[in-house]
């Protein structure tokens, strides 16, 4: 993670230096005033006669000190921004490319609100680390160590209130803190709690009606509610006693300074000016001690956050990059050889067994079958979004693991069942299948589609907005804009992972029509659950539990296969009848 | 010359999102009003904000007073009466000793009031989202209600109350302050007006800079995070279409333009502390200086000038912070406005006072017409008698008004026209927990909740033993299942009830409505999210579920209504058709052909 600030050394250094400038100037104020107030003022070297002179001179140096003070921290604020901020985009735009790199096996591990917590609140959390360090650190320390030396150079004896205070200052923050790091997790998992519950209620609440449990929800809700306030003003009260604690141990040291600098000034050894300037310096290094502990707590936050961003950064896409360009005479040939799959980190639950499958160019094969018995498993292998665990999969008669990631892929196109759609225009969305495509080739793709007939109803047509998630169409209008987009991709092998199922059968029954009509050379691979929808399919396989219990064409299958004549009766029962 | 008072009140809890430091503001609509009725919420702790005001009170007084007995001991010192020394000190300890107390109830005070505010008007809206028709939950995003419930409201109670004591404060500073300065040396005072002037132009120009850029950056970040999520989770699709590269593209661009508005967003914000100290010390100058002036001509005496420059600095801070405290409570307000928004939202009419407990579950439908936005009629003129104990289904495209059937049976929603009517009681005037209590629903999107099994069974009798339980799951076949669970009935579902499958879940909720033992029982597309021979092993559940009960069926798949009494074909929100399965077949209308269609995958 260090390299990435080696770019920006040069920020990194001139932060800091400005910031020396900056605290140097907030430390010799003290001083001129004290010479003000000393010998411009009451004029003690001079018979107790004021020296307006004195006066505006040094007042006119303090304004210049704090002039250039305030240019060294505003450049100090630049350069440190410029650090940071530049530090953590690069490190969010690597973490993102990292992210649109990895295997699905990685992501799933991850799991999507993870990654998303990490490209964002982690990386502002990193930030704030960097910032702290280089500016907030050293100016706290500066002034700590510089308020140090300043007042004992004034006089030593000065020092004594110090030592006396910055135990209790210390002992006083660590215990503050220890009890309420722990209170923390609590309120957390009790916002949940709350939060939980009003999820529930929000998106549950035709359940809730329909038992008429509003009663009792408010109950729930209430307990749940009552019980993060009640924690949360825990928290509150242990920190109402922290300021008053804090600000009497400064005025107790405050008034020991005044003490202490009457018997100095008694003594001779001290000026009142001196003693002014003493009580600056005192409420000066209380506070940095203060400040300093906020910067552990944002630094531990930021290194926490930095770890976890670095777990992405670290990681290596376990699906390698082959070098083949994916040029072959065949197009459109999948073959399964011996193929066993199970997911990552759960190797001896087999989802696919042994299967061998050889899919001619230009075939349509369906697959069939309950659900969890391996179907979207199965085509998921084709574009790798898996590896196979056992055997060997060839697209075209070159195995997968040999294909140029990008050239493999540009050969497949997949709608998927639950459709992801992106927050743009209709038209953009299809476009995802291919940004070159002319509008005709768009409107084309989207009649073949099916999904024409209701972009036409919205007023901007194919300029219509899709809102985030597509909450703006309904689930079978998602499934046709997927379904455009892999058409308008005419790629080699089509593959439909069940992505007809909230179209209804008509509609369906067009599509697969028009699919035949336009594109009978495209070797198409489809799952479905209706025999009506696969009826028609070259040939149908069943699989069950992993492997494939059946394969053969409708009518076929109808008379040998048990299992497909049992899904067939559970779809239709008096199937028979229809004859008569 | 030492700040000591304030500086050291400014830590902050750390984790808690308290009100964000000169933040994008956002303006409220109907600022006044609003105000008022929040202000109801505060008047309601009568006593306590009584108590917190006579603190913050007496806070400000010592604050104001403290400085002048620091002067006196400077004074004191620089004059040589060391003996008189001692006396002062007390009375200085003793002044910031009430100060440190007054700060503990102060904030204490604040704490308890902003809880106890933000329990009661969590509660209350709460309640009311309890309480909202289906049609207002259908309508709104339930991101958007989740957030007024949780950042919106804590946001207005750490605001207001927070922001009430420095507002108070503030004022009785600045106006303690000039007193005493006043009290000192008017003519002091006037100079140290220039700093004033100075400090309020420097807020108003850097604050509004600064919001404009924070408010870009606001905007930049949430389409950051809009990206991302989109992308995360659109992932297959990305990956599929090759898109990687265009995506990472557009992401980056987004990216480096937060980045450069974060920057000077910033680098504007770190700026106000430098030109505040400036402003701050060229105040100090023009004190020391004429105050040395006016001391060598004998106006005043020097501990007037150290107490002048500890006035002079107190004075400057609250300008500076009110400024922040009125962006802030403008935010507050605006989220106030979004909170009693949905209080304002009319409840569920519940006026019906009849009870079903002679129904026999005679449904009758009579010239109903319904449109869930005006214009769009969903059903017209809708007739349907649905006899005690029968099962009836209904079958049609999407969009054809079958589940709108459902909703306006449970009331969910609320007739144009017509009439609808239990056993010839108009629903409108039965008791609508009745209604509901006696009819049962099974949805296509199971519900279940974070809670054991046992408990989610029992969600629709409170009341049901635990053998009343185990025997509705033997009744629906899940028993077994059950059974299989680590804890059996005692299981807990973890949120969403992802620990099970779609089919067993499934199950668990017609075992619910089972328990219920309702007079009408409606299954809302339950089983087409499961695969077929799954929905066989709940059908045969469903049977059981419906003996002796009218039940309204909507089914995608028309294998499993062939054995209803009737079979209603909608289309348009009419029925087009209706009868038994044979008598449709005969008819070889639309039922024909749906089910042709399905059975044939071709249009006839």
């Amino acid at each position: 993670m260090l390299n990435y600030m080696k770019k920006y050394w040069f920020f990194a250094l001139l932060a800091p230096l400005f910031m020396v400038g900056e605290v140097s100037m907030d430390l010799l104020q003290p001083r001129l005033m004290s010479t003000i107030i000393d010998e411009g003022v009451l004029g003690l070297s001079n018979n107790n006669v004021g020296n307006l002179n004195l006066i505006i001179t040094t007042g006119l140096k303090m304004i210049v000190l704090v002039t250039l003070g305030c240019f060294c921290g505003v450049m100090s604020g630049i350069f440190a921004n410029l650090c940071s901020q530049n530090f953590g985009n690069d490190i969010r735009k690597d973490a993102f490319e990292k992210i649109m790199s990895l295997s699905f096996e990685q992501t799933n591990t991850f799991s999507t609100g993870s990654l998303i917590t990490r490209v964002t609140n982690d990386i502002t959390q990193l930030q704030n680390l960097v910032t702290q360090c280089i500016r907030g650190f050293v100016r706290t320390f500066l002034l700590f160590a510089g308020g140090i030396v300043c007042m004992l150079t004034l006089d030593l004896s000065f020092g004594i209130v110090i030592a006396c205070a910055l135990p209790f200052v210390i002992i006083c923050v660590i215990f503050f803190i220890s009890k309420a790091n722990p209170m923390f997790s609590v309120l957390q998992a009790k916002l949940d709690r709350v939060n939980n519950v009003m999820q529930e209620n929000v998106s549950g609440s035709r359940v809730i009606k329909a038992y008429v449990r509003e009663d009792y929800e408010q109950k729930r809700f209430s307990e749940a509610n009552g019980s993060l306030v009640k924690t949360q003003l825990d928290v509150l009260l242990l920190f109402s006693y922290m300021t008053p604690i804090m600000n009497i141990i400064l005025n107790i040291s405050i008034a020991a300074v005044i003490k202490i600098g009457a018997l100095e000034v008694q003594a001779g050894s001290a000026t009142p000016g001196n003693v002014m300037a003493a009580i600056t310096y005192v409420s000066q290094i209380l506070n940095a001690v203060m400040r300093m502990t906020m910067i552990f707590q944002t630094v531990s936050r930021g290194v926490a956050s930095g770890r976890r961003i670095n777990e992405i950064l670290v990681c290596t896409p376990t699906i390698t990059d082959g070098s083949f360009d994916g040029k072959t005479d065949v197009r459109g040939k999948v073959e399964f050889r011996n193929v066993s799959f199970a997911y990552p980190g759960m190797r001896d639950k087999l989802i696919l067994n042994h299967i061998n499958l050889t899919i001619h160019p230009g075939e349509t094969l369906a697959i069939l079958g309950s659900t969890g018995c391996g179907k979207s498993s199965l085509v998921n292998l084709i574009p790798r979004f898996f590896d196979v665990t056992e055997g060997q999969i060839l697209v075209d008669d070159v195995d997968v693991k040999e294909y140029s990631l990008s050239k493999l892929r540009d050969k497949i196109a997949i709608a998927l069942q639950k459709s992801e759609i992106f927050s743009t225009s209709i038209c953009e969305n299809i476009r995802w299948g291919n940004p070159d495509a002319t509008d005709d080739m768009l409107i084309q793709a989207a009649e073949t589609a099916q999904a024409m007939e209701f972009i036409e109803t919205r007023p901007e047509g194919m300029q219509s907005a899709v809102t985030q998630g597509g909450t703006s169409l309904s689930g079978g209008q998602k499934q046709r804009l997927a379904i455009s987009r892999a058409v308008l991709k005419n790629a080699e092998i089509l593959i439909f992972d069940d992505s007809t199922s909230a179209l209804d059968l008509k509609t369906e029954a067009r599509l697969y029509e028009a699919l035949r009509k336009h594109h009978s050379s495209v070797t198409t691979i489809m799952i479905a659950q209706r025999i009506a929808s696969v009826k028609d399919a070259d040939r149908i396989i069943v699989l069950e539990n992993g492997s494939i219990a059946a394969c053969g064409t409708h009518q076929e299958l109808l008379a040998e296969s048990s299992i497909y004549q049992d899904i067939y009766n559970s779809q239709l029962k008096n199937g028979g009848e229809i004859d008569g | 010359m030492a700040n000591n008072n304030q500086s050291l009140s400014n830590y902050k809890l750390p984790g808690t999102r308290g009100p964000k430091d000169r933040q994008a503001v956002e303006k409220p609509k109907e600022g006044k009003k609003t105000l008022k009725r929040l202000a109801m919420y505060f008047a309601a702790e009568k006593k306590m904000l009584v108590c917190l005001l006579v603190a913050v009170v007496i806070v400000v007084l010592c604050s104001v007073y403290a400085p002048n007995l620091q002067s006196q001991a400077i004074d004191k010192i620089s004059e040589g009466h060391f003996n008189e020394l001692s006396g002062i000190l007390i009375l200085m300890l003793i002044v910031y000793g009430i100060h440190s107390l007054c700060t503990l109830f102060q904030s204490r005070l604040s704490a308890m009031l902003s809880q106890s505010i933000v329990k009661r008007m969590r509660e209350d809206l709460f309640d009311k989202i309890v309480n909202l028709p289906i049609r207002y939950l259908d309508s709104h995003s339930h991101g958007d209600i989740m957030s007024r419930m949780t950042n919106d409201v804590e946001n207005i109670s750490n605001t207001v109350s927070q922001s009430l004591s420095s507002l108070v404060s503030g004022i009785l500073t600045i106006i303690g302050t000039v007193l005493m300065m006043l009290y000192f040396c008017p003519q002091l005072t006037l100079l140290s007006c220039a700093t004033v002037i100075l400090t309020i132009a420097a807020t108003k120009f850097l604050s509004s800079a600064m919001r404009k850029f924070y408010r870009k950056r606001q905007v930049l970040l949430g389409s950051l995070n809009g990206t991302v999520e989109e992308m995360i989770s659109g992932y297959k699709t990305v990956v599929a279409y090759n898109r990687q590269e265009a995506v990472i593209a557009e992401f980056n661009k987004t990216s480096d333009d937060l980045t450069k508005t974060g920057i000077i967003a910033e680098i504007l914000g770190g700026s106000m502390g430098p030109v505040m100290n400036v402003i701050n010390n060229i105040g100090f100058v023009i004190i020391a200086a004429f105050g040395g002036y006016f001391a060598i001509s004998g106006v005043i005496s020097i501990g007037v000038i150290s107490a002048f420059i500890i006035y002079a600095k107190q004075f400057g801070r609250p300008i500076d912070e009110l400024a922040q405290i009125y962006g802030q409570i403008q935010t507050a307000i605006a989220g106030a406005e979004r909170v009693f928004a949905i209080m304002d939202e009319e409840c569920e009419d519940k006026s019906g006072t009849e009870n079903m407990e002679n129904a026999t579950g005679v449904i009758t439908f009579k010239n109903v017409n319904f449109s869930y936005v005006p214009g769009k009629q969903v059903l017209r003129d809708f007739n349907l008698e649905v006899r005690a104990g029968h099962k009836v289904a209904l079958v049609g495209a999407t969009g054809s008004g079958k589940t709108t059937v459902v909703n306006l049976l449970m009331r969910f929603y609320d007739i144009d026209s017509g009439e609808i009517l239990i056993d010839g009681v108009n629903i409108k005037d039965i008791d609508c927990r009745e209604l509901r209590k006696n009819t049962a629903i099974v949805l296509q999107d199971t519900v279940l909740f974070a809670d054991t099994v046992k408990n989610n069974l029992k969600y629709s009798r409170e009341d049901a033993t635990d053998a009343q339980v185990e025997e509705a799951a033997k009744m629906n076949n899940c028993h077994g299942m059950i059974s299989h669970l680590v804890n059996g009935y005692d299981t807990e579902l973890t949120p969403s009830g992802l620990n099970l499958s779609q089919g067993q879940r499934q199950l668990l909720s017609i075992a619910r409505a089972f328990l219920a033992s309702p007079k009408i029982l409606i299954l809302d597309e339950a089983t087409s999210s499961v695969d077929t021979r799954t929905e066989k092993h709940i059908q045969d559940a469903m049977v059981k579920l419906m003996e002796n009960r009218t039940s309204l069926i909507i089914a995608h798949r028309l294998s499993t209504i062939q054995d209803a009494d009737c079979i209603v074909v909608m289309d348009s929100g009419s029925i087009v058709e209706s009868g038994s399965h044979e008598e449709l077949m005969r008819q070889k209308g639309r039922y024909y052909e749906l089910y042709m269609t399905q059975f044939a995958g071709n249009a006839t």
